[in-house]
């Protein structure tokens, strides 16, 4: 398999890394690529939900608007450095996953999904009235990323310095989600999804699983808040806007569930559309959830199933 | 703060909620389907009612029926596009679907209507009627007239004609309808055109009271979440009460605590049924 294959993933890596200097090096090329690494990232926290668990959680942006909630207040207010900003952004992400996996655990489908759509409103309703997170206006002011560390300088002042950043929290993302789909608990986490009364027969705590995995994925999302932040600096309650959902969504099931650089391939093929074929902010929206309908409507498995489906096409048309 | 005047517009949010979540409660008892874009179609209807009364001259009464036919429109054209989803039960793709129909819907209206706020002024809402210190609006009348109507109407609709039998059927088991020779697939249509007309005709109603927005959908369906799931998964009846006993409960707490934190006053709520009860607080399963 392509994503398991040791030559061909290093140098696919190496080529998304020179990317943005192979494509002339500009500052709207390293913007793109820096927002595509973060967003792919966002995407991935929810794809371990819905490909692995089979559940379709709508508070992910919580936790992503929670790393970025969390670096922006604790880097402004207590001026805290990076690493620290990092943990307790992870920290903070985890527990309320923790407390909303709790609440949900027996929970499923709709009724799962529904939760976690409310939670997500909720939260928008408090970032957007709470003074301490900032109210309508954000938190402004947030520093460069500074992960100076041991004597060695590593800031990333704009775009192309914190490319590198990006790029690094991209793969180990990546090769976290490889490990997990290796490890015991990605194995539980599709047996609990595809049969549950097996899982427990073999030994399985369904819900121990559910929630593990549940917190675990937050905790990647909030990586990408905590980047975004930096990107951004500032944040303010559109964190929590239904496009990252939208993007999310269809960066998971656009390729198709289950394929490994999937996320990050779709999240790249929607931002090259908004930020170099853009048809304006309306249209783009029509064109995004347009996307996402049409390729749940005709390829229920993703655009990986395209040549199968043209190869059965071929074969019924010879017979 | 006048207490009994806080209970009356409770009691009058309450139905404006019930009747919103109306298409949403059949949908899930029927079919067993979600629509995640109700928020959206609750939009749309708002904003073809305003567009047809304040841009085309159409009377209130008639702009009304307008947007619920817009409404069943887009409800078709999404049951067209998630038929096979549909049959197959395919939940996860449904939701996603619709989430992604919500969003192409605040697109479209955005561009066609705009992005500023309008005021949708209908000519009941300028009838006031008072009793002392009590006071309350034609328009609010009406919302409750018609939410107790429709109400009434449904559940016999449901419980005493042919229709509501092959409708109950479908809810019980699609594939056994099928095979007793039942269209399975209009009554889906049906349904999902229904959805779209009701709520349709709640946002030509409710809209009225509340400035309109675009992007209004997105928080707008939270309520209608929290009425379905209290008042048991498709159930009728328990969406009604439900729906009352939530827009009283909203009301109290706006005047008494937070306005700006009623949804999120609301979501506790939903959470502790949950936690408690479920299966929600009236009885779960079927329309009825």
């Amino acid at each position: 398999m392509l994503t398991q294959n040791r030559v061909l993933l290093p140098i696919i890596a190496l080529l998304v890394y020179l990317g943005p200097e192979t494509l002339g090096g500009g500052g709207s090329v390293y913007a793109a690529f820096v927002l595509i690494a973060i967003f792919a990232v966002m995407a991935y926290g929810l794809d371990m939900i819905v490909s692995d668990l089979g559940e379709v959680s709508l508070a992910h942006t919580v936790f992503f608007a929670t790393g970025g909630y969390a670096t922006s207040l604790l880097s402004t207010q207590l001026a805290l450095n990076a690493w620290l900003t990092l943990a307790c952004s992870v920290a903070v992400a985890m527990t309320l996953a923790l407390l909303i996996g709790l609440i949900t655990l027996r929970l499923r489908e709709f009724v799962f999904s529904l939760v976690t759509y409310a939670v997500t409103v909720v939260a928008m309703t408090i970032a957007a009235n709470w003074s301490f997170l900032g109210g309508s206006d954000g938190v402004r002011g947030i520093p460069t990323l500074d992960l100076s560390l041991l004597g060695m300088t590593l800031k990333a002042g704009n775009d192309r310095e914190l490319w590198p950043y990006a790029f690094v929290a991209l793969v180990i993302t990546i090769y976290l989600i490889q490990r997990f789909r290796a490890s015991r608990l990605g194995a539980a986490a599709i047996m609990v999804h595809l049969n549950p009364r097996l899982a427990i027969m073999s030994g399985i705590d369904p819900a121990r699983v559910r929630l593990q995995v549940f917190v675990f994925s937050a905790a990647i999302s909030s990586v990408a808040g905590w980047l975004y932040a930096y990107q951004r600096a500032y944040v303010s309650a559109d964190l929590l806007d239904n496009y990252f959902l939208l993007l999310m969504l269809t960066a998971v099931v656009l390729v198709g569930k289950r394929q490994l650089l999937g996320p990050l391939a779709a999240t790249a093929l929607i931002l090259v559309q908004e930020k170099f074929l853009s048809f304006g902010g309306y249209n783009d929206k029509i064109v995004l959830g347009g996307v996402l309908i049409m390729t749940l409507a005709l390829f229920p498995r993703g655009l990986m199933t395209i040549p199968a489906a043209i190869l059965a096409w071929r074969h019924r048309r010879r017979h | 703060m006048n207490l009994l005047q806080q209970i009356i517009n409770g009691i009058v949010i309450g139905h404006a909620y019930a009747l919103v979540a109306i298409g949403w409660t059949l949908l899930l008892g029927v079919a067993r389907l979600v629509n995640f874009g109700h928020g959206q179609m609750y939009m749309l209807g708002a904003f073809v009612t305003w567009w047809a009364f304040a841009k085309a001259g159409v009377p209130y009464e008639l702009a009304i029926p307008l947007a619920m036919v817009a409404g069943a429109m887009v409800g078709l054209f999404m049951q067209r596009v998630m038929l096979k989803a549909t049959f197959e039960q395919n939940l996860v793709s449904i939701m996603i679907m619709t989430l992604g129909f919500g969003y192409v819907l605040h697109g479209l209206a955005a561009l066609i209507f705009g992005s500023t706020g309008q005021i949708l002024d209908s000519p009941w809402s300028a009838i006031e009627f008072e009793f002392g210190e009590l006071w309350l609006t034609a328009q609010d009348l009406a919302i409750v007239v018609a939410a107790v109507m429709v109400f009434i109407g449904l559940n016999k609709l449901l419980n005493a004609t042919r229709y509501g039998r092959l409708v109950r059927m479908v809810a019980e088991d699609p594939k056994l309808a099928e095979l007793a020779g039942i269209n399975v697939r209009r009554i889906y249509y049906g349904v999902f055109a229904f959805e779209g007309a009701a709520v349709a005709f709640a946002a030509g109603m409710v809209a009225p009271r509340t400035p309109i927005l675009t992007s209004m959908g997105f928080d707008e369906v939270i309520m209608t979440f929290v009425v379905v799931v209290l008042g048991g998964i498709g159930s009728v009846r328990g969406s009604y009460v439900a729906g009352v006993g939530l827009g009283i409960f909203t009301s109290l707490f706006a005047a008494l605590v937070a306005p700006a934190y009623t949804t999120a006053a609301a979501f506790v709520l939903l959470i502790a049924v949950l936690v408690l009860r479920p299966k929600g607080l009236g009885a779960g399963g079927g329309a009825h």
